[in-house]
């Protein structure tokens, strides 16, 4: 489904170059969910802009079903960092939902049908009418993220969409993705700083190392498909799991290899 | 109920207070430049016949509403075009600088040479004047859009048009509404000024045949009218904002 293949991306800044991704490779399968941690900085939001064709790379290059990615890609949605910059604050709720839907040959009502399912999902029903900038933080970020399930991608992008939401909330919304994606089929490639989000939402992590960045590790989460807050969370699985994770990263800040 | 009535108070005290001063100030008046209030209320109601009406205050507005309204439409069309495309907002921009600098009463002898003495010259002043805010704006609330919303719609592949029409125009209309405000009050100058150099009609013509003919309070009867006809404006522009930017408005007060 995703192939990232040697990629790479420069910043200039103030005339010097700074290789903020030195070369990434690897492959995410159709249907898998794979999550990215990595120190702040290291280019994260970069490798998903890339990914997203939003941003070219210096090197290498992405693939999206065997195609080098080289503008937005079809059937993805992303979930920005900012996801309050990323709500249009002149459109309600409703209408935010609704937008990418519109190129998609739907029904007006086809289209009512899939903004109010999505809003739902995030628990935030019938909040069709309501300005974005009367939201929380929180829901303003579940209503950017019931906007990409709405569109029902084949590829879901997402960079940190939790870092805004309460413990609760957030919890809530990790077993929405599980859920969803499980039952959808998608892909998902989710970025997150959060170690623990990381091992229990995916199947995969990938843990990036320090600009420039390169793969430092690949953990396989060999949880299964059940996933339990409390009781995934306290398992001992989960603490090994979770203190692999933790030791790559540390070793990632040290700048070892 | 009383917020409104207190709206009302607060809206028309001061221009009261105004009316009343000079009213009483003037009361007793002797000066031939300076007649009393009174007298020039009086003389409103003989000069602005509605012969006159139809000679010279509304060819006045029609001219200024053509030239505003095509000023508005080429500033915003060409606005967003600058604003979208990096290197033709690079090689305009000197240009747009140098154009906004120049005052658009100089322009006026100039116009004049091309454009003849009719309705076409007095338009044309008009839009010399209230194009370059309108653009100016648009090209800066074009620029100043979110990238995070564009990266949005990018990758949602919104496509060109809806993209401008959904995102960029929008996200950029606070801008362009405080570039048509400024322009319509340049409009206003311009429509009086392009009818002072050569003209048969108009606002502006007939307060200078006033005062070339020392028909004093007339000409201040005028300028009353001038006054009255500035601030309506401004009231339905002020009605044209609240409609169109309620969410910038309501944003505004609800985060603060
Ligand atoms: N537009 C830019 N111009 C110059 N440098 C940039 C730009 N965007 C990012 N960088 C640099 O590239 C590096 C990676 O940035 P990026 O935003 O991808 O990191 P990140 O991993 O997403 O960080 P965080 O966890 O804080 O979100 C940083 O050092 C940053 O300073
Ligand atoms: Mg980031």
């Amino acid at each position: 489904m995703l192939e990232v293949a040697g990629i790479g991306r420069d910043y200039r800044v103030d005339g010097e170059v700074h290789t903020a991704i030195d070369a990434l490779t690897f492959q995410v399968a159709e249907g898998e969910l794979v999550c990215v941690v990595g120190p702040s900085g290291c280019g994260k939001t970069t490798l998903l802009r890339m990914c997203a064709g939003l941003l070219a790379p210096t090197r290498g290059a992405a693939l999206v079903d065997g195609r080098e990615v080289d503008g937005p890609p079809e059937d993805t949605a992303v979930v920005f960092q900012e996801y309050g910059r990323s709500l249009f604050p002149w459109m309600r709720v409703g209408a935010n939902v609704e937008l990418p839907l519109k190129r998609l040959g739907l029904t007006r009502a086809q289209r009512r049908e899939r903004v109010a399912e999505a809003l739902r999902l995030v628990d935030l029903e019938g909040k069709e009418r309501v300005w974005p900038w009367q939201l929380s933080g929180g829901m303003q970020q579940r209503v950017a993220i019931a906007r990409a399930i709405a569109f029902r991608p084949r590829l879901l992008l997402m960079d940190e969409p939790f870092a805004a939401v309460d413990a609760q909330t957030r919890a809530d919304l990790e077993d929405l993705i599980r859920d969803l994606w499980a039952r959808l089929g998608i892909t998902v490639v989710f970025i997150t700083h959060d170690i623990d989000e990381s091992v229990y939402l995916g199947q995969r992590v990938l843990v990036l190392s320090s600009p420039p960045t390169t793969l430092r590790a690949e953990v396989h989460i060999g949880l299964g498909p059940e996933r339990d807050q409390l009781e995934t969370r306290s398992s001992p699985a989960f603490a090994k799991l979770r203190g692999q994770v933790w030791a790559e990263i540390q070793a990632a800040k040290r700048g070892e290899t | 109920m009383i917020v409104l009535v207190r709206k009302a108070l607060l809206v028309l005290g001061l221009p009261s207070v105004l009316f009343a001063l000079w009213w009483f100030a003037s009361a007793g008046s002797t000066s031939f430049y300076f007649p009393p209030l009174s007298e020039i209320v009086a003389e409103f109601g003989e000069t602005w016949t509605a012969e006159r009406w139809r000679e010279d205050v509304l060819p006045s507005v029609a001219r200024l509403g053509a030239g505003y309204a095509a000023s508005c439409a080429a500033g915003v069309a060409l606005g967003l075009l600058i604003g979208r495309v990096r290197w033709l907002f690079h090689a305009t921009e000197p240009v747009l600088e140098f154009a906004r600098a120049v005052p658009p009463p100089v322009l006026v002898p100039v116009i004049m040479l091309f454009a003849g003495i009719g309705d076409g010259m007095k338009v044309a002043v008009i839009i010399s004047g209230c194009l370059w805010p309108i653009l100016l704006n648009t090209v800066a609330g074009v620029r100043s859009v979110d990238p995070v919303q564009l990266d949005t719609a990018a990758a949602y592949r919104l496509g060109r048009f809806r993209t401008l029409t959904a995102i960029v125009l929008p996200g950029a209309s606070p801008r362009i509404v405080t570039g048509m405000r400024q322009a319509l009050a340049i409009g206003v100058i311009l429509m009086v000024i392009s009818e002072m150099f050569a003209a048969q009609s108009g606002l502006g013509f007939a307060i200078v045949q006033f005062q070339r003919s020392y028909a004093i309070p007339a000409m201040w009867s005028g300028i009353l009218l001038l006054g009255c006809l500035g601030a309506a404006l401004a009231a339905v522009f002020a009605c044209v904002d609240r409609a169109v930017l309620h969410w910038y408005h309501r944003q505004r007060t609800e985060e603060a």
